[in-house]
């Protein structure tokens, strides 16, 4: 009994090479480039240019052989992947790179991506003739301390007399979680990007009644990412993805029904709920990095104030621009 | 403590401290990147800096463990030992454990959060999802290896039909309703982490481990709680044993082949 299990174990650790073969994917030749994004309609222009084949077709003049993607659900792991070296570019939130970069990540914020976009949504009775002062005493689901829902939240109450701390209950969740405890009453507000707050409202157990543009104008939200090892062996490819970024983030403005088709098919969204969103958010896609700088440096010093990061990063630290300005003066913008 | 003892100990002690000074010269002078591996030293110095909260996120995560498993243990024991005992009560509740038993704790959250709401029952709730069916197994198997010898004979002696469930299988079934709270234990603990994921508080390990340390890559204070999260489930586990094994099932010394 005892040999048949020694030559079972044998036969099977002889023929895992081969099984692991037959499922990894073949070796490419030449130069491979790894997009993270997360299923968000802020990303929406990297999902637009990868369905169009714009990245593979761009990228391809300068040697590409092949574009990846990864979906993350959040940045924090997408960041994770980065540090790793398991992506080149990242489509992620302004927040997660501070930290990453404050921990050693070599990366630079080259495009910007989206701005605003977060709506606060309160439960239907809070939401008639809306004030911030109704929500004293609520409990208000968001992102964890330290994102930029977390941070824009905290800054828009203390500027309305509410001591987030003290006159309010914010729990950190995702947004699945947030949605849910929305619908079951278990929280009484809560401050999520969207597509999250219009789910939220169309579900009809919430009302959005702030938008995060009036909370805090033009914040930073989404940014293009690039690790520094591309930056420094491959300029002219990190240019051209700049590029094929400012063209789709320029498509998805004109043809915003069509970006809504999209990212439903990507994400498996109901498309009417995506086109209710975009209807409803303060969102913009952009792509210059400059609109949304001081917002992300204001960041930095928050998550250096509350001992998320050692040090107090700085323009140098987080941005290169310069990519950036060639870019958009070659493209005559 | 005897010579024999007192050198396994010593043994013990020399084996962790040579993994700590090979965890720091592999941190130190292979790896050489604190994001990938933290060393040993800058896991000591976050204990120093999170002697504060560290207290308090203990306390609330065992206040979830405590729900989870006691209310895991009333259940798991009361429907594994009536299962386990009649057939009938088998056949009605078994298909129902199966088809429940595999779904992941995780998988609960959302109805953890409409069920509950954001407290610590809810917590509680997964923890009790991770507990119960290890518990549940046990017992039932317990109940059911029960030898027709030992029923025939409580018979023979006097014991009514009614009672033989109390005083003879249950005592029959106690070193396997140990076995099954003490994987019930690991299980439930292991889901701790999962079930401060979703706002139930603002203190927790799991909740300070994925809310705070996890977004924000602090690898050092995330391998800190990692392993104050092993430590507390192997002291749990010691705790148990030597209550259980070594004083309820006291019994069995002598009884049982041990090498």
């Amino acid at each position: 009994m005892m040999k048949r299990v020694v030559i079972f174990c044998l036969l099977l650790a002889a023929a895992t090479p081969f099984l692991l073969g037959c499922i990894a994917p073949p070796p490419e030749k030449g130069m491979v480039i790894r997009f993270g994004y997360q299923p968000s309609t802020h990303q929406v222009a990297f999902m637009l240019a990868m369905e169009k084949g714009w990245w593979q077709s761009d990228l391809a003049r300068l040697g590409v052989v092949c574009v990846t993607e990864a979906e993350f659900p959040s940045g924090p792991p997408e960041m994770q992947a980065m540090l790793a070296g398991d992506i080149d570019v990242a489509y992620v939130g302004a927040t997660p790179p501070i930290t990453a970069i404050d921990k050693g990540l070599k990366a630079k914020i080259v495009a910007g991506v989206q701005i605003n976009g977060s709506h606060l949504v309160v439960k239907p009775e809070l939401a008639e003739s809306f004030t911030a002062e109704k929500l004293r005493g609520a409990k208000i689901a968001t992102f964890p301390p330290g994102s930029i829902q977390n941070t824009i939240l905290r800054k828009w109450l203390l500027e309305n007399g509410l001591d987030p701390e003290k006159d309010v209950d914010i729990v950190a969740m995702g947004p699945g979680d947030a949605v849910t405890a929305m619908g079951a009453g278990a929280v009484d507000a809560a401050f999520l990007p969207h597509p999250y707050p219009a789910i939220i409202e169309l579900e009809g157990s919430g009302v959005m009644v702030v938008p995060s543009g009036n909370m805090w104008p033009n914040h930073a939200c989404c940014c293009l990412l690039v690790s520094e090892k591309l930056l420094e062996e491959h300029p002219e490819i990190v240019k051209q993805i700049i590029k094929t970024h400012i063209n789709a983030t320029l498509y998805c403005r004109e043809h915003p029904d069509e970006a809504a088709e999209v990212y439903a098919r990507k994400c498996g969204w109901d498309v009417s709920q995506v086109k209710y969103s975009l209807d409803t958010w303060d969102g913009m896609w952009v792509y210059d990095p400059y609109i949304g700088l001081n917002c992300t440096l204001e960041y930095a010093r928050v998550l250096y104030e509350l001992g998320y990061t050692e040090k107090l990063l700085t323009r140098e630290d987080l941005f290169n621009t310069t990519l950036y300005d060639e870019a958009v003066a070659e493209l005559g913008l | 403590m005897n010579l024999t003892a007192l050198k396994g100990r010593i043994l013990e002690v020399i084996s962790l401290c040579v993994a700590v000074f090979l965890w720091q010269m592999v941190s130190d002078y292979v790896v050489r990147n604190y994001f990938i591996l933290p060393s040993p030293y800058l896991v000591a110095r976050s204990l120093l800096e999170l002697w504060t909260t560290l207290p308090v996120d203990i306390a609330i995560s065992m206040l979830h463990f405590g729900i989870g498993l006691s209310l895991g243990t009333v259940v798991g024991v009361s429907v594994g030992a009536v299962t386990g005992w009649f057939r009938v009560a088998d056949r009605i509740a078994d298909p129902i454990i199966e088809i429940i038993r595999p779904i992941p704790p995780l998988a609960w959250v959302p109805f953890a959060i409409v069920w509950f709401h954001l407290t610590h029952r809810a917590a509680g709730f997964i923890v009790f999802i991770g507990a119960v069916f290890p518990i549940l197994i046990n017992t039932y198997a317990g109940f059911r290896g029960v030898p027709r010898d030992l029923v025939d004979a409580a018979l023979v002696l006097g014991c009514k039909k009614e009672k033989l469930m109390l005083r003879v299988a249950f005592p029959y079934a106690l070193p396997s309703i140990a076995t099954g709270v003490r994987i019930g234990m690991g299980v439930g603990w292991m889901c701790v982490v999962a079930a401060e994921m979703f706002g139930v508080s603002r203190s927790g390990l799991g909740y300070r481990l994925f809310q705070i340390f996890y977004p924000h890559h602090k690898m050092a204070e995330l391998m800190l709680y990692m392993l104050i999260l092993g430590l507390i489930s192997l002291l749990l586990d010691r705790v148990f044993r030597h209550f259980v094994e070594e004083r309820l099932l006291a019994w069995k010394k002598g009884l049982v082949a041990e090498a």
